[in-house]
């Protein structure tokens, strides 16, 4: 087969995996070496999605033993198949990246034979391209559920980043539609990986560290496969977050690809409104110190498709605001609907020099459409509009046909 | 009053020198003699002088900050046509403030300073990726691109420690800049001619368009999207938006 015929079947293959991000990790160059890793991450293209390019984000092979029901990649599926042989795909890694193309390798794969002789292949192929091709740049890999244990250290060795797909966010789930795979195959490296990466950080005390997924580990979620709720997923997310202290959690509105009885049909458009929302609320969870039961409750499971989930949040807390902007801490500065991370550092600084007023607000570039019903600013309320959930609802509703902007904000992966 | 320069940072920190020296308050300080006349000029020549220069250079430093040194610098490197005049007015700003200046987004100055940098380091960090290299038959790796800032001396450091064991050229077409880098250093020079013809592969770059025709996920095309983090006008240096 040629590789160009393998590189298209290897890629469409791989696609449905969201993560591209190249963040987290500042391995340099060494003399002879080619590449290093940069800490912020870099996109080196947009995809015809809107969705990043920063990694050669492709399988090892196509050719799985397992027939999860919500997999192009399925045993059952009739599609060509291919593999790479470890020097190819060494070859385009860094023939690509010498064009400066892409970031680094995002090497994942189907089950072959076995998880153990799977994630062996790959990690042969990882060995070769980090010590014959002297390949420095960012390696994210995908571990596969049911490996050894010894078998993820090693591969942790050599990449950058780590992940390992929950997919399915609940047991009933995943029973129903990847029976091959259990929860504890997926939970098990997770945890080891988190307490090698303590250990290798630890270590950095006494002596030369060894460098073990420097840029820590993501994982998965698909939306919209099964009949699990907003609140589900988000718990579960908090719930990684904190236990597992995953860098990411990504989520991916399904596609359907696969005729089932216990699928949405194939005629379902990707949920991606209700991916962008679960999106804004991981943010919020990870940058705005929101709690996830602030979010969402059993009386309130879904997000709003209307609103963004913090002008939900707002609504249902108006006794918190208005806010004054020039008193108001971060905490709360962050609180505010339209304020974000930068908006608000950028407030804090100014107001240590002097007072800020609505029209400082306006040239400072703060976007006030949504915020200006929730600040005064030295005591001036400038929204115009009584305090009133009824009157703001439909002041902050996005548009209903907008066309919603889901990609991921790649800089910050 | 009217100051007019070379162009050249040296030259706009010249020209702060000695709007401070003849307490005046320029009106305008130009990039080179190429700017708009008002109906009643009052020109001032000024010539660079690097001993002028390296005061105020150190005047920034000292009293108010090597971040607004930094800052002051790629916002010039924007060519924004005010630019000469914010940077006189930030400094002077600054001389009072300190480093407090730097916050100081209430006075408009300070915005567009801030903006202008802002739009540079954006952009400079934008063609980390976007830049593309072809391998010449020399065995050189080649980019042409053209920024809308003049961000070459950016981004060469980033390129001269990744691709540290590859000869490379760096060519910004719109401002006649070269960045040679032999495998130990960088140059920069001008005047050399286009070197697109002397490419000789095409069967990585058909591997990398096909990469990314097949990325993309046909239920979610979003052409709005993918612009409006890649503008339009970038896609003529860029391989995979090649017929």
């Amino acid at each position: 087969m040629k590789l160009l015929d393998k590189l298209q079947i290897l890629a469409d293959s791989a696609k449905y995996d969201v993560s591209c991000s190249s963040s987290g990790s500042s391995r340099s160059n060494r003399p002879g070496g080619v590449g290093n890793a940069s800490l912020p991450g870099i996109c080196h293209s947009w995809s015809d999605d809107g969705r990043c390019i920063s990694l050669l984000k492709i399988l090892f092979t196509n050719a799985c033993i397992y027939d999860c029901k919500y997999c192009i990649n399925r045993s059952s599926n009739d599609i060509r198949r291919a593999s790479f042989t470890p020097d190819e795909l060494c070859e385009l890694t860094i023939q690509f990246y010498r064009r400066n193309y892409i970031e680094g390798l995002f090497l994942s794969s189907a089950v072959i034979r076995s998880p153990d002789y799977t994630m062996e292949l790959m990690i042969k192929a990882l060995k070769k391209l980090r010590h014959e091709y002297r390949f420095n740049g960012y390696i994210h890999l995908k571990s596969i559920p049911g490996t050894d244990m010894r078998l993820i250290h090693e591969a942790g060795l050599l990449a950058d980043r780590m992940s390992i797909n929950i997919e399915l966010p609940s047991t009933a789930g995943l029973k129903l539609l990847a029976p091959q795979k259990d929860p504890t195959s997926i939970l098990e490296p997770m945890s080891f990986v988190r307490e090698r990466i303590k250990e290798s950080r630890e270590l950095v005390l006494y002596k030369k560290p060894q460098s073990f997924v420097p840029a820590g580990q993501t994982t998965q979620l698909i939306v919209g496969a099964t009949q699990d709720s907003d609140l589900k997923i988000l718990n579960l997310t908090e719930h990684l977050y904190r236990r597992y202290q995953l860098k990411r959690v990504y989520y991916s509105a399904y596609v359907p690809v696969n005729d089932d009885q216990n699928l949405p049909s194939l005629n379902t458009s990707p949920p991606l409104l209700r991916e962008h929302r679960i999106y804004q609320a991981d943010w919020l969870l990870r940058f705005y110190g929101f709690r996830a039961d602030e979010l969402l409750d059993e009386g309130h499971p879904s997000f709003d498709t209307h609103l963004d989930p913090k002008c939900d949040w707002a609504l249902r807390h108006l006794d918190q605001f208005p806010v004054e902007i020039n008193k108001a801490p971060m905490e709360m500065l962050l609180r505010v609907p339209g304020i974000g991370y930068r908006m608000a550092a950028r407030i804090i600084r100014a107001r240590r020099v002097g007072p800020l007023t609505f029209e400082d607000l306006k040239r400072m570039r703060v976007v006030l459409k949504r915020a200006r019903y929730f600040i005064t600013c030295n005591g001036r309320y400038s929204g115009g509009v009584d305090l009133d959930a009824v009157l703001l609802y439909p002041l902050l509703s996005d548009k209903a046909n907008k066309k919603v902007m889901a990609g991921q904000i790649s800089m910050f992966g | 009053m009217i100051y007019v320069t070379d162009g050249s940072f040296e030259g706009i920190l010249t020209a702060v020198f000695e709007a401070f020296r003849l307490k005046e308050n320029p009106d305008h300080i130009t990039l080179g003699g190429d700017f708009q006349l008002s109906m009643d000029p009052e020109l001032r020549e000024i010539s660079t002088d690097t001993g002028k220069s390296d005061r105020v250079w150190r005047g920034i430093q000292n009293k108010i900050s090597e971040e607004s040194l930094e800052t002051l610098y790629r916002a010039y490197l924007s060519e924004h046509p005010r630019v000469g005049l914010y940077i006189y007015r930030y400094i002077k700003l600054g001389l009072k403030l300190g480093c407090k200046v730097e916050g100081y987004l209430q006075n408009p100055d300070v915005q567009a300073i801030l903006d202008l940098n802002n739009r540079v380091a954006a952009e400079s960090h934008l063609f980390l990726g976007l830049l593309r290299f072809k391998k010449l038959r020399s065995g050189i790796f080649y980019a042409s691109y053209e920024p809308d800032n003049n961000i070459t001396q950016l981004i060469t450091d980033h390129f001269a420690r990744r691709l540290a064991g590859q000869a490379w050229i760096i060519h910004d077409k719109k401002r006649d800049i070269f960045a040679l880098y032999n495998g130990e250093e960088v140059i920069f020079t001008s005047g050399l001619s286009d070197l697109e013809h002397l490419a000789c592969e095409e069967e990585y770059e058909e591997l990398w368009k096909r990469y990314f025709a097949t990325i993309a996920i046909e239920s979610r095309k979003n052409p709005k999207l993918q612009r409006s983090f890649m503008p339009y006008r970038y896609w003529k240096n860029l391989v995979e938006k090649q017929p």
